[in-house]
């Protein structure tokens, strides 16, 4: 049986990925697809530990959907959102939006 | 109904015509004039049922017809009003009642009653004269009827009623009531043309000279109320109080005066001012530019003999203090005032031209033998003249009235120039005004004091003998000039009007005034000569005895201990028959034959002196001077300027100033570089420092993500490693 | 009708403010409903007043009608409410006037609302100094009825006009009135306030009726700040009372903020002022300084009587040299409130005699006159300088053909004010003259002065605004008198009259109270 940490070195990796993405990416849809690696990352490790820690119960399973849902969620809020600026701004690039700063 | 009730109303009625025309009738003059004469008709009415119930009546000075009513709660007492009925009130209502009504009726005609509206005519000034057209078309002028015609009836029921509250009030409170009601319309009716500006000078002057003897009065009222207790006569003159007054020295020891005497002198000042007296006398003969029938009614019935009356009123506690010889302070204060005054008064008369004011300063010049003789104890005597005087100068004054209506008659008719009231544009008005010119000529002799016919003469004798009978040889001496004198000017004025030839063609065209106006003066001609008949001396050679002197038995009786007679002399009736009749040919010579535009002959004889007289001893000056300008200055420059403004708002801005100098200097010194230095430092520190890091706040979501890893990455590093070191 | 009965001199107290909470849920631009309301609630504290006058009983000692409720127990004050023959006289003078005032005030057309409802806090301000006994509670409502003037003047003061203060600086007219009486009043007050704060901790009560039984006679007491001589307590308190008192009176030479505040307030705030507030300092004397202080009062009478006297004279010179008929008028209330003093001063003097007693009743007697003569001067002044928007008396002149009721109206209100006999100043004169002639004599000679320059004043007024010839620049611009003034004006004209002619009815309760308050 592969050992846990692989599950963990891959799970990191991916995670480490989609934060490169989120961090670096202009395109707003790119961070976003970021964010979504990032998620299924943790979903990894919740899988894997409940597999090797706590097989009996279902509380990682569970865990997972709940993130699979929440990310669901947020994708469709996101773009909603970049659509939205795109309709405004003609442009989805994440380093003109700083309507934050006000 | 009793006799106290009906005088209780006698001063109602003018009142309530008062108000009512005020109110409801200003508008309809027939209507106006009917309810002030009707209830001058009532109030004239019930004097003479009065009059005559009281002269009916046995021993009325001991028991006057009296009556009082509860009026202020003064503490645990009451200060009690009332009327009062003693023979000195009844005389006196008898020729006030007739007085007033005759000058009512005479005001319906004077003020032109019956004649169209004037064409350029306003309130407030006298009528110019209407255009009518007759049935031949002609076009002339004639008489207009008075804008004002309801609120003069208005204002003499006014004067009316102070006058009736006056003589009727039990009280000095109530008669000084009456005195202030009297000066106020003394004041409105003065200044009724008030448009013009002398009668607007002329009504404040004669307000605020009253005044002056007024406010003594009102301290002279306060003393006696405090003295006494009460100021009703009854109580006033009882011998215990009136002794006690006499031996109780003045308030503050002043001047050494015995309590009586400084109420007395304070009364008489208020005298000196109602009845034009020196040094208050200037007031009256300015008071002409009311409308005559106003003049009368001041001059003679009843403003300035209300002042007359007062000290006659008084005279048991102006007495207090004389013995046989020796005059009380306040006695001798009225004879050295009265005596002056007749004489001085009588000089100014003689060089006046205009015919009203001949016969104000003759009045001042009256009233002043009224005062003195009052002043050496002729207590009747005064009482006498004050009677026959209000009969014949009321006539005199509506017969100058009458005059001068002819006369503007003779104006408006033929549109001339001239001044309707100077003397020297009549003459020869006896033919034109035949009514006018022998009731004038009645009244004016009997000013002059024309022997044995006139009131006039009865009454002034009678205060000549007295003054000679009791030794007082300046008084008698100076009174007796001046009866040459006034015999000379009443003279003058007689022929410089009615004798001769008419010297304008006014005087030409003049005529005879209506009924209205000829009623009232005949009737007072009657009285200026049959008054005297009641007053005749027993002891008067041939004729005395005939008639009872019923003025010395009735009025005496108002005293406790009644004045004796005098035992008749010669002497005094020789130089007062001399006087009068010496003065009336005299005037008679002098101005028979005065010519159209020619000069005063008395201007030629006199010189400056005439200018002196002509021009009043320039008292009117001198107290413009002395009075009027320092008082102004003192109320607009010293009062206003520098002790109000100046002085205390002076002290005010200073103490303003100072504490708002003390709250700059906290400002500047404290509040900005302290308390507020502090705060700014704070507040711009703060924004200094926020400013600083206001980079990191990009709005780029990829850098707050930055941010918070490298964050996170710092929290991770300090855990580990504090953990680890554990 | 029980619970009205009870509570009725509350009521009256509060109505006005209750009338003034109402004002406020009305709409601002109802110009006509606030109006009315208005002039309506007034009128019922009025008629709660007249039915005390009717019911009160003038020979019983002490108050009636009292209403005792907890107020502030901890330092010893409730609210305590009551009148005796000296209020009730003031509590019906201002709901008298007060009705009168906002009929008057119908031509303001600014700002109705709160125009209104500051003279109903005015009104409760008023009533409450006169109906308090509780010392406390008296100085709330003194300073109460101090704000709702001063944005009176300040707002709604006449707008032209400027005064110089100092080093050249100028200030709106009604700006520098409004605070000088503002700041005047509260200086005096803050000595008052020192005063009663003393009295209360020494006395552990503000109670007047219990302080009158005990505050005279008082030798020795515990709670005395500072440890200070009882003596020094009750000289700090005399003088911090008298000297509030006299700048509200106003006693010369305090007087100076009342020709500026009365001359810039509006009509109805000069009727009012004059009316009514200048009251409230005699008052003070009558009510707290002669019975709280007797012995300190008679020995400092003869300076009171003579800053009276000056104030008599003086105030009447300086009204005889204004050119302004508001001025003037204001300058005559120094001078008719100078007898009241006077009055007040001679019956400090003489406690206990008659002649005290009738000084009183006499300076009583002028503080309600003046309250009618002097309203109803301002308010003719108010007529005729809402037609000319002028007040100078020398652009006036000859306007008695073009306004003849208005000139009569004129004429017999002066001669109210000028005291002639008859009407109701002479009789109040009168009494305090013979009450104080005896007791300082010199100086009501010396009042005479102030008397005869009354009736210099007076003429002058009348001379200038109604006789001499027909002004023509006026014709057509200044009208006649209207209904709404004329019934307005006649209240007061018929009082002055039944006052002048038969004095009793007034005089009788006044005579009583002061026997029963002042009688040795």
């Amino acid at each position: 049986m592969i050992p846990l940490s692989w599950y963990l070195i891959f799970a990191a990796i991916l995670f480490c990925v989609g934060l490169y993405g989120v961090l670096v990416r202009k395109n707003a849809i790119g961070i976003l697809m970021g964010i979504e690696l990032m998620l299924n990352s943790i979903n990894i490790n919740l899988i894997a530990f409940w597999r090797y820690r706590a097989s009996d119960g279902i509380a990682g399973q569970a865990f997972a959907i709940i993130v699979f849902a929440v990310a669901a969620a947020e994708v469709a809020v996101g773009l909603a959102l970049i659509i939205s600026i795109y309709r405004r701004r003609s442009s989805v690039v994440a380093e003109d939006m700083n309507l934050l700063k006000w | 109904m009793s006799t106290e009730s009906i005088i209780w109303l006698i001063p109602l009625p003018p009142l309530l015509a008062f108000f009512l025309i005020v109110l409801f009738t200003n508008r309809r003059k027939a209507l106006s004039h009917s309810l002030a004469v009707g209830a001058a008709i009532l109030s004239w009415f019930g004097s003479m049922v009065v009059f005559f119930r009281a002269i009916r009546t046995e021993h009325l000075g001991l028991n006057p017809f009296e009556s009082v009513i509860n009026w202020l709660p003064t503490g645990d007492t009451w200060f009690q009003i009332g009327v009062r009925v003693d023979p000195l009130t009844a005389a006196t209502l008898f020729f006030v009642a007739w007085t007033v009504l005759m000058i009512f009726i005479y005001s319906v005609g004077y003020h032109n009653f019956g004649q169209p509206k004037g064409d350029h005519d306003k309130a407030g000034l006298q009528p110019h004269g209407a255009t009518i057209e007759d049935e031949h078309g002609h076009k002339h002028k004639a008489p207009s009827i008075e804008p004002m015609y309801s609120r003069f009836f208005a204002f003499i029921g006014l004067f009316a009623f102070g006058m009736y509250t006056l003589v009727v009030s039990n009280n000095l409170l109530t008669l000084f009531v009456g005195w202030e009601i009297m000066g106020l319309c003394s004041y409105l009716l003065i200044g009724f043309w008030y448009q013009k500006p002398t009668a607007r000078a002329a009504m404040i002057k004669a307000f605020l000279t009253t005044r002056v003897g007024d406010v003594f009065m009102l301290l002279g009222i306060a003393y006696l109320y405090t003295s006494v207790g009460s100021l009703s006569y009854t109580d006033i003159f009882k011998p215990e109080t009136l002794q006690k007054l006499g031996s109780t020295p003045a308030v503050g020891g002043f001047l050494g005066l015995s309590a009586a005497a400084l109420i007395g002198i304070l009364l008489f000042i208020g005298t000196v001012g109602k009845s034009a007296q020196w040094p208050l006398h200037v007031w009256l003969p300015d008071a002409m530019e009311g409308p005559t029938p106003v003049s009368a009614m001041i001059h003679a019935a009843t403003m300035v003999s209300a002042g007359v009356y007062l000290i006659i009123r008084m005279y048991p506690l102006l007495r207090v203090g004389s013995e046989a010889g020796h005059l009380s302070p306040a006695m001798s204060v009225m004879a050295v005032i009265g005596t002056f005054t007749a004489i001085f008064a009588a000089t100014i008369a003689v060089a006046q031209n205009d015919i009203k004011r001949v016969l104000a300063y003759s009045t001042i010049s009256q009233l002043g033998y009224m005062v003195a003789a009052l002043g050496i104890g002729a207590y009747v005597a005064v009482a006498f003249h004050l009677i026959t005087h209000a009969f014949f100068k009321a006539l005199l004054f509506l017969g100058s009235g009458s005059v001068i209506h002819g006369v503007e008659h003779g104006v408006l008719h033929t549109g001339e120039e001239v001044d309707p009231q100077n003397m020297f544009n009549m003459g020869g008005l006896r033919k034109k005004m035949p009514i006018t010119f022998w009731t004038f000529l009645i009244g004016g002799l009997a000013l002059s004091g024309f022997p044995i016919i006139t009131a006039g003469f009865w009454s002034k004798d009678e205060i000549l003998a007295e003054a000679f009978g009791n030794g007082h040889w300046v008084v008698f001496t100076v009174l007796a000039i001046a009866a040459f004198l006034t015999a000379f000017y009443t003279m003058r004025q007689i022929t410089l009007t009615f004798l001769g030839e008419p010297r304008t063609e006014s005087a030409q065209h003049a005529q005879e005034t209506p009924w209205t106006m000829t009623l009232p003066l005949i009737i007072l001609a009657v009285f200026s000569i049959t008054i005297g008949w009641a007053g005749i001396s027993e002891s008067f050679p041939v004729i005395g005895g005939i008639l009872p002197n019923i003025v010395h038995e009735f009025i005496g009786g108002t005293l406790l201990e009644a004045p004796e007679i005098l035992p008749f002399n010669i002497w005094p009736l020789l130089i007062s028959v001399i006087a009068a009749l010496g003065g009336l040919s005299l005037g008679w010579l002098v101005y028979r034959n005065q010519k159209e535009g020619a000069e005063d002959p008395l201007k030629m004889a006199l010189g400056p002196i005439h200018t002196v007289l002509k021009n009043k001893y320039y008292f009117d000056e001198l107290y413009n001077t002395i009075f009027v300008r320092p008082a102004y200055w003192v109320a607009d420059n010293f009062t206003n300027q520098i002790l109000d403004r100046g002085i205390i708002d002076g002290i005010l801005h200073f103490i303003a100033r100072v504490a708002s100098n003390v709250g700059h200097v906290f400002r500047n010194y404290f509040d900005k570089p302290v308390v507020n230095g502090f705060g700014d430092f704070v507040g711009e520190g703060v924004k200094k420092f926020g400013r600083s890091i206001k980079i990191i706040q990009t709005g780029k979501v990829q850098q707050y993500l930055l941010m918070a890893l490298i964050l996170a990455f710092g929290a991770m590093f300090y855990f580990v490693f504090t953990f680890l070191q554990h | 009708m029980g619970f009205v009965t009870d509570n009725i001199l509350a009521l009256i107290l509060l109505t006005p403010i209750l009338v003034a909470i109402i004002l406020l849920f009305l709409p601002k631009e109802q110009i006509k409903l606030l109006r009315w309301v208005t002039l309506i609630g007034c009128l019922i504290p009025f008629v709660l007043s007249l039915y005390i006058w009717l019911s009160f009983n003038s020979s019983t000692p002490g108050f009636q009608f009292e209403t005792q409720r907890i107020w502030y127990g901890v330092v010893g004050s409730s609210f305590h409410l009551g009148v005796d023959g000296l209020s009730l006289i003031m509590v019906l003078l201002t709901t008298l006037l007060t009705p009168i005032v906002i009929l008057a005030s119908f031509n303001i057309t600014e700002r109705v609302k709160p125009y209104m409802m500051l003279f109903m806090m005015l009104e409760t301000g008023m009533l409450g100094v006169f109906l308090s006994l509780d010392l406390l509670l008296f100085f709330v409502f003194w300073e109460v009825g101090l704000v709702p003037m001063y944005f009176l003047i300040n707002q709604w003061g006449s707008e032209k006009g400027e005064r110089e203060i100092w080093g050249g600086r100028k200030v709106s007219a009604r700006t520098y009135a409004s605070f000088k009486f503002m700041i005047y009043t509260m200086a005096g007050s803050l000595g008052l306030l020192l005063a009663i704060q003393m009295i209360g901790v020494s006395f552990q009560t503000y109670d007047l009726t219990q302080l009158f039984k005990t505050f005279p006679v008082a030798t020795q007491l515990a709670n005395i700040p500072f440890k200070l001589p009882l003596e020094t307590v009750k000289a700090i308190a005399f003088w911090a009372f008298v000297i509030a008192f006299a700048i509200k009176v106003p006693v010369w030479p305090f007087h100076t903020w009342l020709p500026d505040a009365h001359t810039e307030a509006p009509t109805a705030g000069s009727m009012i002022l004059a009316g009514v507030l200048l009251k409230l300092g005699a008052y003070g004397f009558l009510r707290l300084v002669l019975p709280l202080y007797p012995q300190e009062a008679h020995r400092y009478a003869g300076a009171l009587a003579f800053l009276a006297v000056m104030g008599i004279i003086f105030g009447a010179l300086a009204a005889y040299g204004q050119d302004d008929f508001k001025r003037l008028v204001a300058y005559s209330s120094v001078n008719h409130m100078g007898f009241v003093v006077l009055g007040i001063a001679a019956a400090a003097y003489a406690a206990g005699t008659k002649d005290a007693i009738l000084a009183l009743n006499g300076a009583v007697l002028q503080m309600f006159n003046h309250g009618l003569s002097a309203a109803g001067m301002f308010f003719l002044v108010g007529v005729i300088y809402e037609r000319a928007h002028t007040r100078n008396l020398n652009d006036f002149g000859g306007l008695f053909p073009l306004i003849p009721v208005y000139g009569g109206i004129l004429i017999f209100t002066s001669m109210a004010s000028l005291g002639l006999p008859g009407l109701n100043g002479f009789v109040s004169e009168f009494l305090v003259v013979r009450g104080s002639w005896p007791v300082f004599t010199l100086f009501t000679a010396l009042s005479m002065i102030g008397l005869f320059f009354t009736g210099a004043y007076i003429l002058k007024g009348i001379k200038k605004v109604l006789h001499g010839p027909t002004n023509e620049h006026w014709v057509g611009h200044i009208t006649e008198i209207n209904v709404r003034e004329i019934v307005v004006i006649s209240p007061l004209m018929i009082l002055m009259l039944a006052i002048g002619i038969w004095p009793a009815w007034i005089l009788g309760v006044i005579n009583s109270a002061m026997q029963l308050l002042f009688k040795g």
